[in-house]
This record gives C-alpha cells, sequence and structure tokens, in this order.
C-alpha cells in the first residue's frame, strides 16, 4: 500500500483550481473562434434536389399503402422502371473529396487544426513548464508503473505511486472532462468539444458525402423494388362502422370574442 | 380609438405571446396581428429585445395584407437597416412590392436573390404567386411543377398545384398532387377528405368507391369531420342509385348510406342539446 501524502494545500489553491479555470476559458474562447472561422456550407441545387427524392422516395416505400393501389405503382414505376427509372438512370458526376483536391476542405482541415489542437498543444506545454516540479493530484484508481513517464513528467521519483500525477495530466484530465460542462453552458453541438472533433476526424474524411448519391439510389432503388402495396384502407368502412362516432366536444357553447 | 390593450386589459408580455402563438400556428389572422402588433411596436418596442424583428416581419407581412402600406414601410425600414444585404429582408421588399401590383419591379427583386443563391426557394416561390395574381394560372402551373421537379418535397407547393389544378377542373392531376400529400401526412384527416371530395368530383363509379374510402378514412382519423360525414352519405347513396352495380354492392351502400344518416341525426341532436342547455 503506498503511503498517504499530505500535499500542501496552496497546491490546490494556486494549481488545480488554476487549470480548471484556464481549461475552462480556453475552451469557450475555441467555440467562440469556431464561430468565427465557420466557413458557410454551400450546398448546390443538385444536391437538394436529390436529398429531397431520396426522402420522398423513402416515404413512398412507407407511407405507401395509404395511396390507392395504381397511384403507389405509377410512382414505383416512375422510379424504377427498367428503361428511363429516375433511380435507375440518374448517374450523378462523383468527385470522391479528398483533402487534396478540394481546396475547401483543406482549409477547413486546416481551421480545425489550428483551433483545436494547436491550443491545446500549447497550452499543456506551458502548463508543464510553469506548473512543474511537484504533484498535483491522485486519480482515485491504482495505476500500473509504466503510466509514471507519462503522467509525472518532471517529477524523478521511483518510488513514487504511479496513481499521483504531475498538473499537465490534470490538465488533459479537465479538457475531456468539461466537455459536460460546455454542453451545459454553450449548448449541444459547441466548437469546444475537443473530443468529439477527434473521434469525427478519426472516423473518417469528409461527413457530407456527395459520392453516396449513386450508391444512395440504387440503395433506394432495391428497397423500392423490394415494396408491395398493402392497402391500409381495404376495410375502412367495416372499421368506422363498427362503433358510434366520437362527437364529444364537436359543440362547444363557447365562442371565441375577439382576441384574448 | 381604445387600444388593445386597454379593450381587454392585457399587459405586453400577453400580447406578445399572443404574437408568438399565432406566428406558430401559422394564423393568418392579419387584421387582428396589424392591432395587436403596431400597438406593441409603437409603445413596447423597448421591451421586446431581440423579439422585435421576427415580430416586424409578422406585422409587415399582415399590414400588406391589410393594405396598411405605412405600417409595412416602417417595418421593411427598421428590418433593413439592422439585417442589410439580407436575402429574407429582400423577400419582404418584393412581397411589399407585389402588395403594390409592381410586379415587374419585384420579380428583378426575387431573380437578384435567386442569382445570389440558386437554392433559395421563398424568392422561387413568390415568383410563381405573382403570375397567379396576374392570373396566368396556366403559366403559373408550368413553373410550380418545373418547380417541384426540384423540390419534390415541398409540401405547401404541392398544396398549392392541387388547388390550381381544381381551378382548371384538372382533377386528375389534383388528385395526384393530394397523393403526395396524404403519403407524408399520414394522420392529416382534411388531405383525406379534400383528395375524397376530388375523386367524388372526378364521377364515374370507381372514383366513387375510392372517394367513400377515404371520406369513411378522414372520419377514422377524426370522428368530427361533418363535411366527411356527408360525403360519405352522398357517394354511398350515390353508388347504390347506380344502375351498374350488382346487388352485394348495393346492398352494402345501402347499409353505409344508413349509417351515416343516423350519426348525422345524433350529431344534430348533440348540437341541440348543447344549444339549449
Amino acid at each position: 500500500m503506498a503511503p498517504e501524502l499530505l500535499l500542501d494545500s496552496n497546491i490546490r489553491l494556486w494549481v488545480v483550481l488554476p487549470i480548471v479555470f484556464i481549461t475552462f476559458l480556453v475552451g469557450v474562447i475555441r467555440h467562440y473562434v469556431s464561430i468565427l472561422l465557420q466557413s458557410d456550407k454551400k450546398l448546390t441545387l443538385e444536391q437538394v434536389s436529390d436529398s429531397q427524392v431520396l426522402i420522398r422516395s423513402r416515404i413512398l416505400r412507407e407511407n405507401g399503402k395509404y395511396i390507392p393501389k395504381q397511384s403507389f405503382l405509377m410512382r414505383k414505376f416512375y422510379f424504377n422502371n427498367q428503361e428511363d427509372g429516375f433511380l435507375k438512370n440518374t448517374k450523378r458526376k462523383v468527385v470522391p473529396p479528398s483533402p487534396m483536391t478540394d481546396p475547401s476542405m483543406l482549409t477547413d482541415m486546416m481551421k480545425g487544426n489550428v483551433t483545436n489542437v494547436l491550443p491545446m498543444i500549447l497550452i499543456g506545454g506551458w502548463i508543464n513548464w510553469t506548473f512543474s516540479g511537484f504533484v498535483t493530484t491522485k486519480v482515485p484508481f491504482p495505476l500500473t508503473l509504466r503510466f509514471k513517464p507519462m503522467l509525472q513528467q518532471g517529477i524523478e521519483l521511483l518510488s513514487l505511486d504511479a496513481s499521483w500525477v504531475s498538473s499537465a495530466s490534470w490538465y488533459f484530465l479537465n479538457v475531456f472532462g468539461l466537455r459536460s460542462m460546455y454542453s451545459l453552458i454553450l449548448g449541444q453541438d459547441n466548437g469546444a468539444d475537443q473530443s468529439r472533433i477527434m473521434q469525427e476526424q478519426m472516423s473518417g474524411a469528409a461527413i457530407a458525402m456527395p459520392a453516396d448519391t449513386n450508391k444512395a439510389f440504387k440503395a433506394e432503388w432495391e428497397a423500392l423494388e423490394l415494396t408491395d402495396h398493402q392497402w391500409a384502407l381495404e376495410g375502412v368502412e367495416e372499421e368506422l362502422m363498427s362503433r358510434e362516432l366520437d362527437l364529444d366536444g364537436m359543440f362547444s357553447k363557447e365562442l371565441p370574442t375577439g382576441i384574448f | 380609438m381604445a387600444s388593445v390593450s386597454e379593450m381587454y386589459d392585457v399587459t405586453w408580455e400577453e400580447m406578445r405571446d399572443k404574437l408568438r402563438k399565432w406566428r406558430e400556428d401559422n394564423h393568418r389572422n392579419s387584421e387582428q396581428i396589424v392591432d395587436v402588433g403596431e400597438e406593441l411596436i409603437n409603445e413596447h418596442a423597448s421591451k421586446l429585445g431581440d423579439d422585435i424583428w421576427i415580430i416586424y416581419e409578422q406585422v409587415m407581412i399582415a399590414a400588406l395584407d391589410c393594405s396598411r402600406d405605412d405600417l409595412a414601410w416602417t417595418c421593411l425600414q427598421e428590418l433593413k437597416k439592422q439585417f442589410p444585404g439580407s436575402q429574407r429582408v429582400k423577400r419582404l421588399a418584393g412581397m411589399r412590392l407585389e402588395a403594390l401590383e409592381k410586379y415587374e419591379d419585384a420579380s428583378k427583386q426575387y431573380d437578384s436573390i435567386l442569382q445570389d443563391d440558386p437554392t433559395n426557394t421563398a424568392a422561387r416561390k413568390r415568383k410563381i404567386s405573382i403570375l397567379k395574381a396576374q392570373g396566368k394560372s396556366a403559366e403559373a402551373i408550368r413553373e410550380l411543377n418545373e418547380y417541384l421537379e426540384q423540390f419534390v418535397g415541398d409540401q405547401e407547393a404541392w398544396h398549392e398545384l392541387s388547388e390550381l389544378y381544381i381551378n382548371e377542373h384538372d382533377y386528375g392531376k389534383a388528385a395526384f398532387c393530394l397523393e403526395e400529400l396524404m403519403m407524408t401526412n399520414p394522420h392529416n384527416h382534411l388531405y383525406c377528405e379534400q383528395y375524397a371530395e376530388v375523386k367524388y368530383t372526378q364521377g364515374g363509379l370507381e372514383n366513387l368507391e375510392l372517394s367513400r374510402k377515404y371520406f369513411a378514412q378522414a372520419l377514422k382519423l377524426n370522428n368530427g369531420n361533418m363535411r366527411a360525414l356527408f360525403g360519405l352519405y352522398m357517394s354511398a347513396s350515390h353508388i347504390a342509385a347506380s344502375p351498374k352495380v350488382n346487388a352485394t354492392v348495393k346492398k352494402a351502400n345501402v347499409k353505409y348510406a344508413a349509417w351515416a344518416t343516423n350519426q348525422i341525426n345524433r350529431a344534430y341532436q348533440v348540437s341541440h342539446a348543447r344549444y339549449l342547455l
């Protein structure tokens, strides 16, 4: 069992709390800077139109049972016909948005890097330099010795338990931990959300995938081929007339008298 | 002239909330909006904060409806000062020109919006309504069709197109538009009822059957839809009276018509009872 260290309470006052404040303020500043640097995403007419067509095809699949069979077949034919069906025959010019060829993506990536990664590195380094030479806090779970060089930068004590960490690691802990505070204060989808941005970067290139339009059309075509028309109104009269109409509340004595 | 707040004894917060409710429900009660909104703008502008801009927009459109160009001009000036170069404000300026019947200038205004942003749906729709206002319904239908080819999801536009087709007595195409609306809003009894009416007007045994079914659907969705109830009665009795149907169909339709009559009688009794109470 590691001996319990008693830390100077000045550490709490002058290290732990300032780091929390610094991280938080830097996060807020990052959020506003990212708003300023945000470039408008201009959608082309074709993209808007295609997305609406896909929505219409999906609605046809889901709610086609509310329109007469003939109308459903007419629309299915329009979309899926062998010779001139829209989904079958429309090929969009596909330009895979690689970061090198697409200039706007390049600037977006750069902006993302500048606003997020750079400050983190700079401030992490500065904190490491300023608040060095002492332990800041203890993580509540035991860690192996492997973590020592990472979390105890600047403290050269072989016998010190790896759970005691330096201020740099406290800083990184804050960066990720304050995420929920940011959503509370700045609302969802804020520019200070570091880990979300890193996740997006890791999950792959551009989020808006124009290249997928052709694939999306093909997927819709297949799904629509499989859809059948089950008319929802088959026995509607019987259902309706199985009970009396509910006329409660139809005629109320109170007429609206003016505006209020 | 007594002000609104004096007549109804309400505070400015209640007036502002009422305006918001009308905005959210998309009411077009322009005279009331002008009365309430004008007083809010003149007396309580400083207290409204940032709400005032959307109120300016709402009151301006209502003022155009009531031919209050003075009020519309004031609102437009305030909005222009606050949001220079905004496309939303440009559209409002275009609407004012339309209200003054300066259709050429309005059209140029909308064209300039479309040059900056070809995906702007509001400007395109206003151009179509200019054609409608000038009475060029065939052109309006053509432009609206082109618009809908690009923006298939615009429900307002589908509804407008169905209205235009009904005016031209092209019921088949109107039915198509209403089918689009029924698919996107399967729980809206009004679309079912309107579709049934169009089918009924088209006539012919098949269409009458369809219309009876859709009247029934409208009633299922909303038991209180009296128009659908009468429609159900009319279509069922029409089918029953037609010489081309066989005996079973005739019997079924007579039964439906009888049920509908029952319900209509019940409804009248309920309404009389309420009245006499």
